[in-house]
């Protein structure tokens, strides 16, 4: 793998009349590099993709792949990004077949490659078994595949993909991130949203999270981690059920409260949420054992991509209505996968 | 039923269309009877005036509301099963009886309000004098009232077999043509023909009671189309409004059974193909269709001299397809044949010159029918299905798409064209000084059937949806080829000589009749103005066209 850089969007602006939609945008991804593209509805995601692929024209700011300026170059742009919007597009009455031919033919991939290469994109994404099939009569899941196969058609060194596990079963969710990360493995670049966040970050080796049109984390999965988490979430499992009040009373007063404490009798499990180092924490650990409270687990919740997600939206665009989500919301997701 | 009629009233009284359209409604007709009203100080006792003010009003309403009409029911059925609230309509109480009413009174609601805003010109036309209350007046609202009930009868049936918005006003009216415009034809054809028994006559005269036209021109006191001498006015008034009564209760009771048999339980196409298939079956269908016009046929991969946005479109229309091309080119045979012959047997009877205007009747319908639903979505339909954010992101040339749409249409009218060739060649042969006149009047619909396409084409590519484009397009030939001809019918008065060539100079079949000497075009001189004035809107068009293409595909 090497290190190039293939996308690089420079303070990437645009505005519709009085509305900022994206504000001085600069992120980049290098050849090879899965980046998962996140943000809530109406953060500028599709404005940034369609800037990218060339559909719309940025106010301000430069953006290029591969060398090729975004906007200018089309021509180029067009042969070097292959792009699966989040709708299929489908014409009435044609054969899968038949309309990945349509556009093998435009991209003007010879006659006697197209099939060749039709049915090795058929393959690779696992529609093969589809090809006869009129495009029309297919299920979101299998739209989705043939889109990807028409994507990689033109066989393009970056791929941008707007919601492609959108709609599919688990089985073809697994199938999918296998495919692209098979194509990461091939050198090709790859620009994926979803709101499926964990399937991001299973495939995604760079993230980048924006609202309200501006960039809020960018960088690998790790240190996105590393800058959102500002407190720990923090579970403790207790031997018996009859000491949780005692327990939870004595946290109480020792966390203060701000610490967003949980407790359930039944699971003899306590939560908090703190901002203590790991020393901070082992001396808490000490006292509670030397208060007589039979601690059984004492663990950090691991933060995952959607914890920094909803932690970094929740910074931005959810204070003004909910004036304290971004603690108790961590806590209520990790409770639900628990 | 009652929300169902809330909602389709509403939803369709709130559109600024519904607002311009009733606002050039009323103009149009308010400017007519102003056009005539007395400024002088004698007065006309015989009403000759106002009859034929009467008489273009009641021409202007009926074609007005055969447009309006069918409008909103065809695309109501259908416009729910996109949306997905059809299933939420079929899984509600409302029964499906109650659900077809409640769209027809809905839609209908429209088409009465328009019936009521021509009032005060009908009222107009009365106070001129010389016009019956019951017999005319009544008689054109009763026969008016039946006849929007009929369209949005076979509008709303269509819209629930269909898929598309698009195809539902296609399919709708091109029904509406034949009804009006084709059922008058076997009469027509049939009453000279010795050969003809009164069975065959009577059953002739009943498919012409479809069409509206005997009736209103019954009861507009003009000389009726095709009416022989057994026929009268009165009769063929009476016939219309039981014929178009039977035919909106079938209709309905077909729309309500089609909601009520689970519209939605239908299993996806398996896309079978004949080469995956036994080598049996495989034999049998490949000798069956003779192997190229096999539907199921895997269709080979699109070469680098064609022009691959046209074959994509062929692809995409069923009658693109070799099956349907096979058939559509055994249709034209068959009305080829047809021709030859009626030409062969009405040429000696009626002349060279008037089988010449039939063919010449027959083509320009056909041209008005199908060049908007073939041309008129090109565009509209792949920004409406996302298809154009696709073909955008494709090398494709601007032009090279524009190039392939247009061929991709013009093809099924090309055909028809050439179905005529024979029939204008026995014509010939018949009286061999015919020859330039049918050379220029096969020119004249050339020109038109260019225009036509292009014309839809650049008209549809303004817009975003495609039911807006085709009925868009529709409005346009209509007004060209039919909008003209009431100025035509106001020829002594209101309008002059020479306001009428003037309108009538876009008119191709007014070109082609005035090129033919029908009686009542002869003495104008259409062509070559027609021709000049159909090349400047085919060029015209064919730059829209281009420039919203090249728009469309430039980043925004």
């Amino acid at each position: 793998m090497t290190s190039d850089v293939v996308v690089q969007t420079t303070k990437l602006t645009k505005t519709y009349g009085s509305f900022l939609a994206l504000d001085a945008l600069t992120i980049s991804l290098e050849r090879g590099r899965i980046l998962g593209f996140i943000g809530p509805n109406g953060a500028g995601k599709t404005t940034t993709i369609k800037i990218l692929v060339g559909l719309s024209r940025a106010t301000s700011g430069e953006a290029t792949i591969c060398g090729a300026v975004c906007g200018k170059e089309t021509a180029r742009i067009k042969r070097l990004v292959g792009y699966m919007p989040d709708v299929f597009g489908s014409y009435d009455n044609m054969r899968v077949l038949e309309y990945l031919d349509f556009f093998g033919a435009a991209f003007k991939i010879p006659r006697r490659d197209r099939l060749r290469r039709i049915e090795q994109c058929l393959e690779l994404t696992g529609a093969a078994r589809m090809k006869d099939l009129f495009v029309e009569s297919l299920s979101h899941g299998m739209k989705q595949r043939v889109a990807l196969t028409r994507t990689l058609l033109h066989d393009p060194q970056v791929l941008i993909l707007d919601e492609p596990a959108n709609g599919l079963d688990p089985q073809a969710r697994v199938e999918m991130r296998q495919v692209l990360l098979e194509l990461a493995r091939h050198g090709k670049s790859l620009i994926v949203t979803s709101h499926i966040l964990p399937e991001l970050a299973r495939i995604c080796d760079t993230v980048a999270i924006i609202t309200g049109g501006k960039l809020r984390a960018f960088g690998g999965l790790d240190e996105i981690m590393r800058t959102v988490r500002q407190r720990r979430t923090v579970e403790v499992v207790l031997a018996d059920r009859d000491g949780v009040r005692a327990a939870a009373t004595m946290l109480g007063g020792e966390l203060g409260g701000d610490a967003s404490l949980t407790q359930s009798e039944a699971t003899a499990e306590i939560r908090f949420s703190t901002d203590r180092d790991d020393a901070g924490l082992a001396q808490l650990l000490s006292r509670m054992l030397a208060a007589g409270i039979r601690v059984s687990q004492f663990r950090e919740m691991p933060m995952d991509l959607e914890d920094a997600f909803l932690s970094v939206t929740g910074q931005s665009g959810m204070k003004a209505a909910d004036p304290a989500p971004s603690r108790q919301v961590p806590v209520a997701v990790n409770e639900g996968r628990a | 039923m009652n929300a169902i009629i809330q909602r389709e009233l509403a939803a369709t009284l709130r559109s600024w269309k519904a607002v311009l359209l009733q606002a050039i409604f009323l103009a149009c007709l308010g400017g007519l009877v102003l056009l005539r009203w007395p400024s002088e100080a004698h007065a006309d006792l015989g009403g000759v005036e106002s009859r034929q003010v009467f008489r273009v009003f009641g021409y202007g309403l009926t074609i007005g509301l055969m447009l309006v009409s069918p409008a909103f029911p065809a695309t109501s059925i259908v416009r729910e099963r996109l949306q997905g609230t059809l299933a939420l309509l079929l899984n509600s109480p409302i029964h499906p009886v109650s659900m077809v009413l409640g769209k027809l009174v809905g839609s209908l609601g429209f088409v009465l309000l328009l019936i009521v805003l021509s009032f005060p010109a009908a009222a107009a036309c009365f106070a001129m004098g010389g016009i019956a209350l019951t017999e005319q007046l009544g008689g054109l609202y009763l026969a008016l009232s039946l006849l929007a009930l009929q369209y949005a009868s076979i509008g709303l049936f269509v819209s629930s077999m269909v898929r598309s918005t698009d195809a539902a006003l296609r399919m709708t009216y091109g029904v509406i043509l034949v009804l009006a415009v084709g059922a008058l034809g076997p009469f027509h054809l049939l009453k000279e023909a010795a050969w003809a028994g009164p069975g065959l006559l009577e059953f002739a005269s009943g498919l012409r009671s479809l069409s509206p036209f005997p009736a209103i021109m019954g009861v507009l006191g003009d000389s009726g189309i095709s009416s022989g001498a057994a026929v009268a006015g009165q009769t063929d008034a009476l016939r219309f409004f039981t014929a178009s009564g039977i035919l909106s209760l079938i209709c309905l009771a077909a729309t309500g059974w089609r909601l009520g048999s689970r519209p939605m339980d239908r299993a996806r196409d398996a896309g079978r193909i004949t080469d995956e298939q036994a080598l049996k079956t495989r034999i049998l269908r490949r000798v069956m269709y003779l192997w190229f016009f096999d539907p199921q046929r895997r269709s080979g991969l699109i070469a680098p001299w064609q022009n691959p946005v046209m074959i994509k479109e062929q692809r995409c229309r069923p009658l693109g397809r070799a099956n349907w091309m096979m058939r559509l080119i055994g249709g034209y045979f068959v009305l080829s044949f047809a021709l030859v012959l009626g030409a062969t047997t009405m040429s000696q009877s009626q002349g060279v010159a008037a089988v010449l205007a039939v063919i010449a009747i027959m083509q320009v319908s056909l041209i008005v029918l199908l060049a908007p639903s073939l041309a008129s979505g090109l565009i509209s339909g792949e920004r409406e299905s996302r298809g154009w954010q696709l073909l955008q992101m494709t090398p494709l040339s601007p032009l090279t798409i524009v190039v392939g749409k247009l061929l991709s249409a013009s093809l099924p009218l090309a055909l028809i064209m050439l179905a005529t060739l024979p029939a204008y060649g026995v014509l010939l042969a018949i009286d061999p000084a015919q020859a330039w006149i049918a050379i220029s009047a096969q020119l004249t619909l050339l020109l038109f059937a260019c225009m036509a396409i292009i014309q839809c084409a650049g008209i549809g590519s303004l817009f975003r949806n495609t039911a807006a484009a085709t009925a868009a397009a529709y409005g346009v030939v209509a007004a060209i080829c039919v909008g003209t001809l009431f100025v035509w019918l106001g020829r002594d008065a209101p309008f002059t000589a020479k306001f009428v060539e003037l309108a009538l100079t876009p008119n191709p079949l007014a070109a082609t009749f005035s090129i033919i000497g029908v009686t009542g075009f002869s003495e104008y001189r259409l062509a070559p103005g027609n021709w000049y004035v159909m090349g400047v809107m085919t060029v015209v068009s064919a730059a829209v066209l281009l420039l919203q293409v090249t728009r469309l595909g430039r980043p925004r």
